[in-house]
């Protein structure tokens, strides 16, 4: 085992020794020393003497972790298992996350982390989206992804799991900053997601394997996520969303935060409308975005015919939809007043369901939208 | 001496004929009912005793014993008290015992011979009808009851003297002789006004045309909701339907008896005498040809729900028979209470043990539901609703999936736009759609001649084969859409089924694509889960 296999050894144990809420007190002790002499202390009964009356039990549970603990072999079986570790100084930190106050003092991940030559973005918003945001999600995240540009995201339900499903299918890379440890799936149903991202793009967590995810894990894990990007895309988000902690941390990290606008009427785009508002960078296509983060994307892709048979009566309901699902008998009714030929509501269903069939449209519980 | 007085009882939903024989002996004076008489049977004997002196008949002391027979049925109701009296006075030679030949007698005494209404008049007579009696001497408020069954006289007496002078065969006592046409019940016999008993069964006919104060006219909008109401109705399907608050779900629901079509006159019998049994036979319905529909409180109990008690009283579901049984807010009921409803559902009946027996009840009805996709009720709206994806699925899964199973349509109610209110477009009326309701009844009545299925709903997976066979694009669409929409098998042959009746509803012989397409949008319950 090298010098530094050891030193990451070291600050291993104290990371998982320290627990969850021991961030403050792992900073304040490497402040000190290095995590090889702590684990001296720790390990020999004194470092609950050098650290005074205040920290007295959280180091007494450090000296408790040191007794019989086996530093190199921990590490090895860590390693055994495919997670990397990273600690706060060495080359592989990501520089970017580096420079941000409250950086995280190790790292561990599964995959690869971000390159720092690459320009990255964080592609966040709410977990409940519409169909709109769905849309809006997959597009910006595969242009960008295709552009090169890495999309860093919390593997949620919704928008960031969309985006970043999106952005590996282009081809591209990208990070999933999880609030729990990097061999725990969370939420489970992006399972395929995460194995996806463990192959093609990586997994990170500043929390040990085995933590399991819990409410206040996630806040301080999106300072991570803005942390290791450029700037910060916001999808959809409602007036008071999670989403917009991401957004603070950005700014106190001094990242640029853009906004896709909404309708004023659509709850879901609130947050993004008031971030405008305030200053955010309002973006339009995913082109604007490239030139705004300075990257020379490729000429915007040709936006693909979505409409199938065009002149037929399928053509004429997929005109119809919108990426805001929308009841049949809406539907059947916008039909007769816009071609002023009546359809049925038997007709309507059948088309409908070969254009859902055939990819070009979706449906939520019993209304029908356009496919993003 | 002694005399035998035809009679009769009810055994959870059956009717059986009772024998009340009186035999008055030499003795120790006494009075005794034998033959299981429950206690309001028992008390008979005070009633009788009380009832016969103040019509000027007085107990001679002697020994007077009743039994009930068959002796092994245990006896409940107070409709003994009659035949009990006309017995001991016929054993007392008061009466000739031809008198009481063929003859029926149901009744409570009061003390002072006075006649009132017992139930479960109907389905006694029915009963007694099929066994060769040829007069029913009944409660004036019940005699419209016993009229409503042909092949007796109904004779409708206020008080114990008139009974004895009508089974004396004085004249000037009314007999209302049953005749069904156009739903109504006529009456014959001179002093028809006399009692009041004729009159009111004249009067209170409602037949079912007459009954449509709620009407399909009156919803606004929503036209997709009143179609799937009119394929349920067409097919007796069970019907889901999902919609926000404020969307229509329950007015629709009220309006689903009149889009079904009127009860045939055995069906109507069959129902009163469920609701004679339960002594909610209200004289001025006269017998109702419209569906009963029945729409209980979510925080109904089993029991309630089934039918309970020692000698169990039907059920919601027994009094939902033949109609509709609408649960409101279905998430709300407790999910056993729910699950109760599984056996009715499959069996078309529910069976009820209890240490006196098991007894059946008919519960053959159509279930609608209505409930909110989500606590709050906008989903999926996501710009409106509030729930967390975790809330919803809980939610939805508070109503059992067997349930949900059953539910072959279902729908979606949204709110209706501002237009729609405003515009009073009056779409079909309830008499319109009952019509082609009707039609493809007749469709099926023809398709499922001599099988024991009645509707599409009814047909299982066999019958699913045998009947809906498809052409070879159709076979090719479902196949697509099997893949693309996960059907499962249950979930197919379901679809199959409601496609039936959409075709049924349009007149036509073969199963098209479209129709598939419809029944395919019937089903989004399962993409929700």
């Amino acid at each position: 085992m090298t010098e530094q296999d050891l030193h990451k050894a070291y600050m291993h144990w104290l990371i998982q020794a320290s627990g969850m809420g021991g961030r403050g007190f792992v900073r304040t002790l490497l402040a000190v020393a290095a995590p090889e002499e702590l684990y001296e202390l720790a390990a020999s009964g004194r470092l609950a003497d050098k650290t005074g009356k205040n920290y007295e039990k959280k180091a007494k549970l450090l000296e408790e972790s040191a007794r019989g603990f086996d530093v190199a072999g921990e590490y090895e079986r860590l390693r055994g298992r495919g997670i990397a570790f990273v600690s706060a100084g060495e080359e592989a930190y990501p520089r970017r996350l580096a420079a941000i106050p409250d950086a995280p003092c190790a790292l561990y991940y599964v995959g690869k982390l971000p390159q720092d030559d690459r320009k990255s973005i964080a592609l966040i918003g709410a977990r409940n989206c519409t169909e709109y945001g769905r849309a809006m999600a997959r597009q910006f995240a595969a242009e960008l992804a295709a552009a090169g540009v890495q999309i860093v995201s919390g593997m949620a339900r919704g928008v960031d799991g969309i985006g970043q499903q999106a952005a590996l299918e282009a081809g591209g890379y990208s990070l999933g900053v999880l609030g729990c440890g990097v061999d725990i799936c969370y939420p489970p149903e992006n399972r395929q997601l995460y194995e996806r991202l463990i192959e093609q793009g990586g997994i990170c967590a500043e929390y040990p394997p085995g933590i399991e995810p819990r409410a206040l894990l996630f806040p301080p894990r999106n300072r991570i996520i803005s942390g290791m990007c450029d700037g910060v895309l916001v999808v959809e988000a409602k007036e008071r969303s999670g989403t917009l902690i991401t957004v603070d941390m950005a700014l106190e990290q001094g990242r640029e935060v853009y906004a896709l606008p909404g309708r004023v009427t659509d709850a879901l785009s609130a947050g993004c409308n008031r971030l405008i508002r305030q200053g955010a960078a309002l973006i339009g296509s995913p082109q604007e975005l490239l030139r705004e983060m300075g990257v020379d994307g490729a000429a915007p892709a040709r936006r693909q015919e979505r409409v199938p048979e065009a002149g037929g009566v399928r053509g004429r309901v997929m005109r119809l939809l919108d990426y805001q699902p929308r009841p049949l008998e809406e539907l059947c009714r916008q039909y007769g007043e816009t071609y002023g030929t009546p359809l049925t509501i038997s007709e309507l269903c059948l088309e409908l369901l070969q254009l859902c069939a055939d990819g070009y449209a979706t449906q939520v519980g019993g209304l029908y939208a356009q496919k993003g | 001496m002694f005399s035998t007085i035809t009679s009769g009882t009810i055994c959870g939903i059956r009717s059986c004929m009772v024998q009340v024989e009186v035999d008055v002996s030499q003795g120790l004076p006494c009075f005794q009912i034998v033959g299981l008489p429950g206690s309001e049977v028992r008390e008979a004997r005070e009633r009788v005793k009380v009832a016969l002196k103040n019509v000027g008949i007085a107990l001679p002391p002697a020994c007077i014993n009743v039994n009930l027979s068959p002796a092994d049925i245990p006896k409940s109701g107070t409709m003994f008290d009659l035949p009990v009296a006309v017995g001991i006075m016929a054993a007392l030679s008061k009466l000739p015992q031809e008198a009481v030949k063929d003859t029926l007698l149901i009744g409570e005494l009061g003390l002072s011979g006075e006649l009132k209404a017992v139930r479960g008049v109907l389905p006694i007579v029915r009963e007694a009808v099929r066994h060769g009696v040829k007069r029913c001497i009944l409660p004036a408020e019940n005699a419209w009851e016993g009229a409503l069954v042909e092949g007796a006289d109904s004779v409708g007496v206020a008080s114990l003297q008139e009974t004895i002078e009508a089974l004396a065969g004085t004249d000037g006592f009314v007999k209302i002789r049953a005749r069904r046409k156009d739903g109504c019940v006529r009456t014959e016999g001179s002093a028809a006004d006399k009692n009041g008993a004729g009159q009111s069964a004249a009067e209170g006919v409602r037949t079912a045309a007459g009954n449509a104060q709620e009407d399909f006219a009156d919803m606004s909008g929503q036209e997709s909701l009143k179609r799937a109401a009119k394929v349920a109705a067409a097919g007796f399907h069970n019907l889901l339907i999902v919609g926000t608050p404020g969307s229509g779900k329950t007015m629709l629901a009220r309006r689903m008896p009149t889009i079904l079509p009127p009860l045939s006159a055995e069906e109507a019998l069959e129902v009163a005498s469920i609701y004679s049994i339960s002594g909610l036979l209200r004289t001025a319905d006269g017998l109702r040809y419209d569906r009963p529909f029945l729409s209980p409180h979510h925080t109904i109990t089993g029991q309630a729900l089934v039918g309970g008690g020692r000698i169990p009283t039907p059920g919601i579901v027994s009094l939902a028979h033949r109609g509709v049984l609408f649960l409101d807010e279905m998430p709300e009921f407790k999910r056993e209470t729910l699950d109760i409803l599984r056996q009715p559902l499959e069996d078309r009946q529910v069976q009820i043990a209890r240490n006196s027996g098991t007894y059946v009840y008919p519960a053959d009805f159509m279930l609608v539901g209505a409930m909110n996709p989500c606590p709050c009720g906008y989903y999926p709206d996501m710009g409106r609703c509030r729930c967390t994806p975790h809330e919803v699925r809980r939610y939805l899964r508070r109503v059992s999936g067997p349930i949900l199973d059953r539910m072959d349509i279902c729908v979606e109610a949204y709110p209706i736009a501002f237009k729609e209110i405003t515009e009073h477009r009056t779409g079909e009326n309830s008499t319109q759609i009952r019509e082609q309701v009707m039609r493809a009844r007749e469709r099926q009545k023809a398709r499922f001649a001599d099988t024991g299925i009645r509707y599409n709903a009814d047909m299982k997976a066999a019958d699913v084969d045998k009947y809906c066979s498809l052409g070879g694009r159709e076979r090719h669409f479902m196949e697509k859409m099997f893949a693309s929409m996960q059907l499962s098998a249950r979930g197919y042959h379901r679809v199959i089924k409601v496609a039936r009746t959409i075709a049924d509803l349009e007149g036509s012989e073969r199963i098209g694509e479209e129709h598939l397409a419809e029944a395919i949008c019937y089903r989004h319950m399962e993409v929700f889960q």
